[in-house]
């Protein structure tokens, strides 16, 4: 199956074309099941080739390509590049976005521009794919870019409305801006090794430093991480994402909760090969995951927007799966980024299934929705553990797999991740207890509220299902550890041409250093870790029943009232995006500045100023001309002509005169002569 | 008569037909003047079709199409013209082009006669510089787009028209005042004289360093205007604005690449060591241009000013690209051009669209119409996207290897012009937002979508977007061993970028 990867990201593209341009707009259009169809499909390949993996039954890295366009000497080349993380995440993206295609039908019943969104989906799901098998990272960040795009127009979807117009271009200028992070990368990354191709990459790094050398690994992951920072909104650039939520709600439970958000966590497995030559990237990795998780996990605490607050756990589950990246916890980065899909799709989804009925995203009106809602209720409990990391649900496994890899790393690194755990049982906890519990916050819109039709319902409980086992499985049976291995990734035999020589390099290097980490590790005692976890779960949940449990929440408001200033800060989300509006406004200002200097200085001076000044220089000559030039030849007529005037006097004709003349001028002469 | 002449004299043999039909009778002008660059468009593809790109390996190959006949023998000037991989893809561009706005200048109702008259004589004067392979012929050519561009600005134009065409004509003049003097340097210089661009690539060894410099100056006053390239681009704002539509187009998406060809044919292949000279400086340019003009644009208000500064910022990237002077450079630099001309022909084509329905252009004015008129939207989305240079559009690929081949040469200005990239989109989808999204504004709750003669315009622009940038080869086979071959022709020089 697997060497019909590359049908995988191309079908759901097509289907994108053919329904934008052939498909009928309308509530009625029939353009959906389509997208739906080639979904499916999608999801058996994919499924297929994950199974196939698990149970070892190919051989991965799958690598094949074929030349894209030359330009002088280099060869650009498409292809396809599956190892472990890719199979999984192959399955992952295909499962979310059929069970997010499915509950559409029923979210966006009666809209009207049914055939764009259903294009919009599917062209988002190609790129993502594309993303995720591509072998070349130029490839790669053209898919980066166009997930970009589609988010874009997700987000912007009801355009109509000013906040989702504002939201979709703060995402993309938000994440753009790393991107350039990410472009200068891909620049410094091609001068010094010539090429994209992650497997000759994968083969020169695990050369050692004299062919990739420190300071370019180095330079290049932190570049990434930056890129990385903007698509999996991290510190300081996670702003766009709690306003991404304009976007309908199975949108954001696809991109920006499942699949797009964690394309930065995927940039840096897929190029963990750069982090784990570069100590400094790898350490900015551990930290900038770490800050994110803890910073974001505190702006949920107060958030009232049932969708914001989703939001901010998914930031800080990003910063979570980044942290493991971080501390050289690939597995475990890789497990926690699998179960997340899972149970922040779910998260949403049942979000979705709220608002759909309530009409609200404020959980102030909601609350008690138990029984209106049993399905919604039963399955978001479920996501709801699993995220606080109740034992034997999914992300109990991941979560423990990365303080695992924490502790042993850096022992205070892993107080704060735990705190951050325990905050994060809470504040999903506090929105499951207002929600589902309590009183009504709006007895209207309660009388109103009703579950949701099937085709929302049956996703919801397949995405439950997968919360509560997938963990067990994947960890039980040990196949995940065997399918994201490290070591395969690191000693990989890399370029095909030279396979030998590869693993003969890199497989004693890549031992040592394995053998160095083990002795500097951290060792807790067997029951602390285990054991703190649990703690913070439980605490995290019944501190909110004891807070959000019963209807009026009291004892929160006063709390919220002692601590106002904290709250305050938090709402404000730190000045971040305060931050950034500056900066957007003095690029305003030096646009502005710079214009003028364009129009009144270059312009208006330098170079009209030669017209004023040739034009001067013009009156200047035409003066002289006139006065001077045309004077003296009117002067040369003049005095001739008045000359001409005053000799003619002389002549008169009188015989007379001309001998007084005459006789004058002999006496002249005669004088001239004697007194010589 | 080669194929390039036919190519060329094309659009004249239209004009003078065009002279000779009465001027009431407008169908049939406008007819024979669409037929006419349909004519041109298919010889060029003829020859683009004749044409062998050959390969890197064999280092290239000589000039194809070559017709050389004498002119002035006295003065040892000839008529030669000959395309390679770089000129053959900027003659099909302007055929291609001179085409759709012809087809969109039908709707042009005053003084018909007289504008496909200025307007086939200026693509002839444009192909002609591209084809020419003789300094003299290149130059009248040159000059001879100055003079129907200078009508076409000042009669049809906008309410500052006069200004705007007399301000591009002296400029341009007094840029290529300095180039006929460099064309005469070389000519007294060279032994024995010639005006033969072919004969004077071969001489250039023969020219002192210090020689080279100062005829190289007096080149780039004259291409520098056309690039446009800071401080001589105050002229294009004015003369994009003021131009009636298809005039903006021929101009942004044609003339500009005149001068970035001239730089690459002339400066760069006869005067290597003056090039060489001022890369240090053109690299600084090159950075103003990307940064500086995507800030200007960022500060207009006026949809087609925010263009035509567009322009500047994009034609940045192709002196960056020059600056590295390496085969990645130049065939993003050339690529970039061929890009460049589609996606802001397209570009100014829709703001025209606008223009002809709202009689406005201001970004303000509007708000909501993606409701309103989804095909406008959609394709305007699509090609300001692409002008932000999103992957899988024309830009993007371009822009990149401009970028990819400068970054080894020039580190720092690289870095910065990267920040170009970014307020590019941010003025692109503020514009976006303004005019397609948010509320309807109802005051244009009667605007029609485009109908058929906008759309056979527009249409072909966007589909090539499309395919060039999913598969650049396209482009890039034409181009790609006449510019690795020009990259390396001076093995010795060029150690400032090496």
């Amino acid at each position: 199956m697997i060497e019909y990867a590359y049908l995988i990201p191309l079908l759901p593209l097509a289907a994108s074309a053919l329904i934008l341009f052939l498909g009928k707009e309308g509530e009625h259009s029939k353009m959906p099941y389509l997208g739906l169809a080639v979904m499916g499909a999608c999801l058996l390949v994919s499924t297929c080739i994950f199974a196939e993996s698990l149970l070892g039954s190919v051989d991965l890295p799958y690598y094949k390509t074929i030349p894209w366009f030359n330009f002088g000497q280099f060869e650009m080349t498409l292809g396809v590049l599956i190892d472990g993380p890719a199979a999984t995440l192959l399955f992952v993206v295909t499962l979310v976005s059929f069970l997010v295609q499915l509950y559409s039908l029923g979210y966006m019943h009666g809209e009207k521009r049914l055939k764009r969104y259903y294009a919009y989906l599917s062209l988002f799901t190609a790129a993502m794919l594309g993303l995720v098998v591509s072998s070349n990272l130029l490839v790669l960040f053209a898919c980066w870019e166009l997930v970009g795009l589609a988010s874009y127009l997700l987000i912007g979807f009801w355009f109509e409305k000013p906040g989702p117009a504002y939201a979709s271009k703060k995402a993309f200028m938000t994440t753009k801006l790393g991107d350039c992070g990410l472009y200068v990368g891909l620049l410094l990354l091609f001068a010094s090794q010539g090429t994209f191709d992650l497997q000759m990459l994968q083969y020169r790094a695990s050369l050692g430093p004299e062919y990739f050398p420190l300071e370019i690994a180095t330079a290049v992951g932190l570049l990434f991480l930056f890129g990385a920072a903007g698509k999996s909104a991290q510190v300081p650039l996670f702003i766009w994402l709690p306003d991404a939520m304009e976007g309908p709600t199975p949108v954001s439970a696809l991109i920006h909760a499942a699949t797009m958000v964690v394309a930065g966590v995927y940039l840096v497995a897929r190029t963990f090969f750069i982090y784990h030559a570069a100590p400094i990237a790898m350490g900015a990795v551990a930290w900038t995951g770490l800050i994110t998780a803890f910073m974001a996990a505190t702006m949920a605490l107060t958030a009232y927007d049932i969708k914001r607050v989703l939001a901010f756990s998914t930031v800080s589950q990003l910063g979570y799966m980044m942290l493991g990246l971080g501390v050289g916890g690939y597995n475990a980065g890789l497990f926690h980024l699998t179960t997340h899909a899972f149970f922040k799709a779910l998260l949403f989804l049942g979000a979705g299934s709220v608002i759909h009925a309530v009409h609200s995203n404020d959980m102030r009106d909601m609350g008690e929705l138990r029984h209106k809602m049993p399905v919604t209720a039963i399955t978001v409990g479920i996501a709801v553990m699993a995220i606080a990391g109740v034992p034997f649900l999914s992300g109990w496994y991941s979560k423990e797999a990365i303080l695992h890899h924490v502790y042993e790393h850096n022992p205070s690194m892993w107080v704060i991740a735990i705190i951050t755990a325990g905050m994060t049982a809470f504040y999903m906890s506090r929105m499951y207890w207002r929600v589902f519990f309590g009183k009504a916050g709006d007895s209207h819109k309660w009388e109103h509220a009703h579950e949701s039709p099937a085709t929302m319902t049956v996703p919801l409980g397949v995405l439950a299902f997968l919360s509560l086992v997938s963990g067990a499985f994947l960890e039980k049976s040990g196949m995940f550890h065997t399918l994201v291995n490290v070591d395969r990734l690191l000693a990989a035999p890399g370029s095909p041409e030279a396979a030998g020589l590869g693993t003969a390099h890199a497989a004693p290097a890549a031992g040592h250093g394995q053998a160095a980490a083990e002795a500097l590790a951290h060792h807790a005692p067997a029951w602390l870790l285990p054991g703190a976890a649990v703690l913070m779960a439980f605490g995290g949940i019944l501190l909110a029943w004891k807070l959000y449990g019963d209807g009026d929440h009291k004892l929160a408001a006063a709390i919220r009232e002692r601590f106002s200033w904290v709250a305050d800060i938090l709402e404000a989300r730190y000045r971040f995006d305060d931050f950034f509006l500056w900066l957007v406004d003095l690029s305003d200002r030096l646009a502005g500045a710079l214009f003028w200097f364009d129009a009144q200085i270059i312009d208006k001076i330098f170079i009209d100023g030669w017209a004023a000044v040739t034009r001067a220089l013009a009156w200047v000559s035409d003066f002289f001309d006139f006065r001077f030039v045309d004077g003296a030849v009117d002067g040369v007529g003049l005095i001739t002509q008045d000359g001409g005037r005053a000799l003619r006097k002389l002549v008169r004709g009188q015989t007379q005169e001309y001998l007084m003349y005459a006789a004058l001028s002999v006496a002249v002469l005669t004088v001239f002569v004697i007194t010589r | 008569m080669g194929i390039l002449s036919l190519t060329t004299f094309i659009p004249l043999l239209g004009a003078l037909i065009v002279l000779l039909i009465p001027k009431g009778q407008v169908k049939l002008i406008r007819g024979a003047a669409v037929l006419t660059t349909l004519a041109a468009l298919a010889a060029s593809l003829c020859a683009l079709n004749a044409f062998d790109p050959g390969t890197i390996a064999m280092d290239g190959l000589p000039m194809q199409f070559m017709e050389k006949y004498d002119w002035i023998p006295t003065f040892n000037i000839h008529y030669q013209m000959g395309a390679d991989g770089l000129s053959l893809p900027l003659i099909v561009l302007t055929t291609f082009l001179c085409f759709l706005a012809a087809v969109y200048s039908t709707s042009i109702t005053e003084r018909v006669k007289e504008f496909f008259f200025w307007y086939l004589l200026l693509e002839v004067g444009m192909l002609g510089v591209f084809c020419a392979l003789d300094m003299f012929l290149f130059y009248m050519f040159w000059e001879l787009t100055l003079v129907p561009m200078y009508f076409l600005i000042g009669v049809w134009g906008g309410p500052k028209k006069e200004f705007a065409a007399i301000k591009f004509f002296l400029f341009t003049l007094f840029g290529s005042v300095f180039m006929l003097l460099g064309i005469l340097a070389l000519y007294f210089q060279s032994n024995p004289h010639t005006f033969d661009m072919l004969e004077l690539m071969k001489a250039t060894g023969g020219f002192s360093r210090e020689f080279q410099i100062i005829v190289f100056m007096a080149f780039y006053l004259g291409l520098a205007v056309k690039v446009p390239a800071f401080p001589f681009h105050t002229w294009l704002p004015l003369a994009h604005v003021e131009a009636p539509t298809p005039v903006s187009v021929i101009l942004a998406g044609i003339l500009l690449k005149m001068g970035v060809y001239g730089l690459l044919r002339i400066s760069y292949s006869i005067l290597p060591a003056g090039y060489e000279w001022f890369l240090p400086y053109l690299i600084v340019i090159a950075f103003i241009n990307i940064v500086y003009g995507a800030l200007c644009a960022m500060a207009q208000t006026d949809m087609k000013k925010m263009v035509a500064y567009s322009s500047v910022n994009h034609m940045g990237y192709c002196l960056l690209g020059m600056a590295a002077v390496s085969s990645t450079g130049f065939n993003g630099a050339v690529l970039q051009m061929i890009n460049h001309g589609i996606i802001t022909a397209a570009l100014f084509f829709l703001v025209g669209v606008i223009y002809d329905r709202a009689h406005t252009r201001d970004i303000t004015a509007f708000g909501g119409l993606g409701a309103r008129v989804p095909v406008y939207a959609g394709l305007m989305a699509m090609t300001c996207f692409a002008s932000l240079g999103l992957p899988g559009l024309a830009g993007f690929i371009s822009e990149f290897l401009c970028f990819l081949g400068a970054f080894p040469a020039w580190k720092l200005y690289t870095v910065l012009s990267v920040s170009g990239i970014l307020v590019t989109a941010a003025f692109f989808l503020r514009m976006l937002q303004k005019v397609f999204l948010g509320p309807f504004n109802e005051k244009w709750k009667d605007l029609p979508d485009m109908n058929l003669r906008e759309l056979v315009a527009v249409a072909p622009l966007a589909g090539l977007m499309l395919l060039f940038g999913i598969w650049p080869r396209l482009v890039l086979d034409i181009m790609n061993p006449t510019l690795t071959v020009m990259a390396k022709m001076f093995p010795g020089m060029f150690a400032i970028v090496r």
